[in-house]
């Protein structure tokens, strides 16, 4: 979660060429809505756009919807605070579980005809497993479309001292249309522009500052080696600047976290499941996974650029980040005050509108993803079941206005008790991290039976509120009682995830041998062992495997590179 | 032209172009935009959003 804070050192004032920009993106994302209105003929259009989206948008649109404002701003600031330890999070947290995915975990959620990952979870365990995650996911989609929309407007009022409220209400309304008339459509094209406009409208910051900071190179020789080597000081907790050591990173994040996001999140998978035909629903996630390792270029060497940029030798530069209330870095502002340093009016204004894309980009993702599992996987599944077709699509695209009040509230609820973005955060965390055991046992281990998949969830729920009731880091945990001390808060978030995932695994596995499994012919198209691949999907799934394996040799030399 | 406005690498090309407008055209007609970052900038989104347009027209039609 990026924190937005008051940063009086940090303003931006924009010209009439800055607002055309802004005026020009509102305009084409809204106009996107109006012509995709006219294709929306059936609940299916709206909330899964009818499995009819060609593989290149499809696949822009997976890393897309990851693309929001946590991830720019994010990404940034950890890029300058920890360096290039960052590109773990995609050169080991992201590439093997997209690639595991499209390989071996598409087949299923697609080939099942499944409208959602819960409705999967109904087919291959039951519903009480599919309400607990519908639930848990509705939940947490509102309020993280709600921080988002928070943040969007905090931002603005810091950078730009635009008024909080109007901020919100525009952005909320914009989204609002667009998404109401196009549904999941409209919100997956425009998560495609937002991409072109984020690569395109960041590409001229990270060409200058770099060429400003004297190269890769004089970068290597500015900082110190902790921050330029992503592997050499994980031997230790204490020797580089994340606190992690590499055995609790490969697990915690590159297995427990990076699984259990790419694999198991519906707002990501949805993007897969809305290709034409298996093989393109194989290859989305495989194909966003190159632009996705090359992602660290736009979102973690600007980070990189900043800290050099402030080394005594390039002060003639005349760049630094702000700091905040109390004197500190305010890492967070690192993007926004590099756009302020180098940006002149017009690419301001693209620069800007790059910044509005991406936490719009983020609140559509969250209530596209919210309205299908509401309409699909609670109200459909357990309140009102044999309606008409068109009865759905009218709950579906009431319940997108209700999704986007919801984030509007959240997003008040956030300014007033600053504190909830963590609480959320914290929530979040213990429900996703079992997540991924669920369903690794669900489609390769036959015997798992629904009892199983549900109390080892809410095993594993309760077991990662433990872990952190019992750890402290930072200052924060520890609420039960202080038993052990982890020196970075990403190594607590590390150790809470894998905890949590192996109680979910045991407990399911343990009450799955205890209780009574389904018949193996209800399986079939669920199970990897219970389901047979036709003759030509054999051909096309060696393509697919080929490319997954090249990706995951070109990473793994990418991670030695910057060893 | 809906068929057109419906294809979205056309109206992802269309958006380029006019931005890089704004950053060309108005780099000429005022002072306060004629940096050579907005220059460099609008030209390269403007190759990008003719390419991105005609190419995707071009594969609709065909």
């Amino acid at each position: 979660m990026v924190a937005v804070r008051d940063n009086y050192q940090l303003h931006m004032s924009l010209h009439f060429a800055d607002y055309l920009i802004i005026a020009v993106y509102f305009l084409f994302v809204i106009g996107v809505g109006f012509i995709i209105k006219k294709k929306i003929r059936s609940s299916n259009d709206f909330l899964t756009s009818s499995r009819n989206i060609p593989l290149w948008i499809t696949s822009l649109a997976f890393i897309s919807a990851n693309l929001g404002a946590q991830e720019v701003l994010g990404m940034v600031a950890s890029g300058a605070k920890y360096g290039i330890m960052t590109v773990h999070f995609y050169w080991v947290g992201a590439i093997f579980a997209m690639v595991f995915l499209g390989v071996f975990m598409m087949p299923f959620y697609y080939g099942s005809r499944a409208r959602s990952v819960p409705e999967y979870l109904s087919l291959r365990f039951d519903e009480k497993t599919r309400g607990l995650n519908a639930i848990s996911f509705a939940v947490m989609t509102v309020f993280s479309s709600g921080i988002s929309l928070y943040a969007l407007a905090k931002l603005l009022e810091v950078i730009l001292k635009w008024d909080f409220d109007i901020s919100i209400w525009i952005a909320a309304g914009i989204v609002m249309i667009y998404t109401f008339l196009g549904g999941l459509t409209s919100a997956v094209y425009n998560e495609v522009l937002q991409f072109f406009l984020i690569v395109l409208g960041l590409s001229p910051l990270v060409i200058v500052s770099l060429h400003d900071s004297g190269g890769w190179s004089n970068m290597k020789n500015l900082l110190s080696p902790e921050m330029t080597h992503a592997w050499k000081y994980m031997g230790h907790t204490d020797t580089n600047p994340m606190g992690l050591h590499f055995m609790s990173l490969i697990f915690g994040l590159g297995f427990v976290m990076s699984f259990g996001y790419w694999c198991t999140d519906f707002l990501v998978v949805q993007r897969a499941m809305m290709a034409k035909n298996m093989k393109a629903a194989q290859e989305t996630p495989i194909i966003a996974a190159i632009p996705k390792m090359l992602m660290p270029l736009i979102v973690v060497l600007p980070g990189l650029i900043a800290v050099t940029l402030m080394q005594p030798a390039l002060a003639s530069k005349g760049y630094s980040i702000p700091t905040d209330a109390n004197g500190g870095t305010d890492f967070t502002m690192t993007l926004p005050s590099l756009i302020a340093h180098y940006y002149p009016t017009g690419l301001l204004g693209v620069g800007i509108t790059a910044l509005i894309a991406s936490f719009m980009s983020g609140m559509a993702g969250n209530v596209t993803a919210f309205n299908s599992v509401f309409t699909f996987d609670i109200y459909q599944a357990y309140f009102v079941k044999k309606k008409s077709d068109n009865h759905y699509l009218f709950v579906g695209k009431s319940i997108t206005v209700v999704g986007i009040l919801l984030s509007i509230a959240t997003a008040y609820v956030a300014k007033s008790f600053n504190n909830i973005n963590d609480f959320l955060q914290l929530v979040f965390s213990f429900v996703n991290g079992p997540l991924f055991a669920t369903f690794l046992l669900g489609m390769f281990w036959k015997r798992t039976t629904g009892h199983g998949a549900f109390w080892g969830l809410l095993a594993g729920t309760i077991a990662a509120a433990l872990t952190h009731g019992l750890t402290v880091a930072e200052g924060k945990g520890g609420w039960i009682y202080n038993v052990y001390e982890v020196s970075s808060g990403m190594g607590q978030a590390f150790i809470v995830a894998g905890i949590s995932w192996i109680v979910n695994f045991f407990t399911t596995i343990i009450v799955s041998l205890a209780t009574k499994p389904k018949d193996p012919e209800e399986l079939r198209g669920l199970v990897y062992s219970l389901t047979e691949k036709p003759e030509g999907q054999q051909k096309w799934n060696r393509q697919v495997i080929g490319l997954g394996l090249l990706l995951i040799v070109i990473t793994i030399i990418l991670n030695i590179i910057f060893f | 032209m809906y068929n057109k406005l419906s294809n979205l690498g056309f109206v992802i090309g269309i958006f380029f172009i006019i931005v890089s407008l704004i950053l060309l055209i108005g780099g000429l007609l005022s002072e306060s935009l004629s940096y050579p970052l907005n220059f460099y900038t609008g030209f390269a989104f403007l190759v990008f959003g003719v390419v991105m347009a005609v190419f995707s027209a071009r594969k609709k039609e065909s």
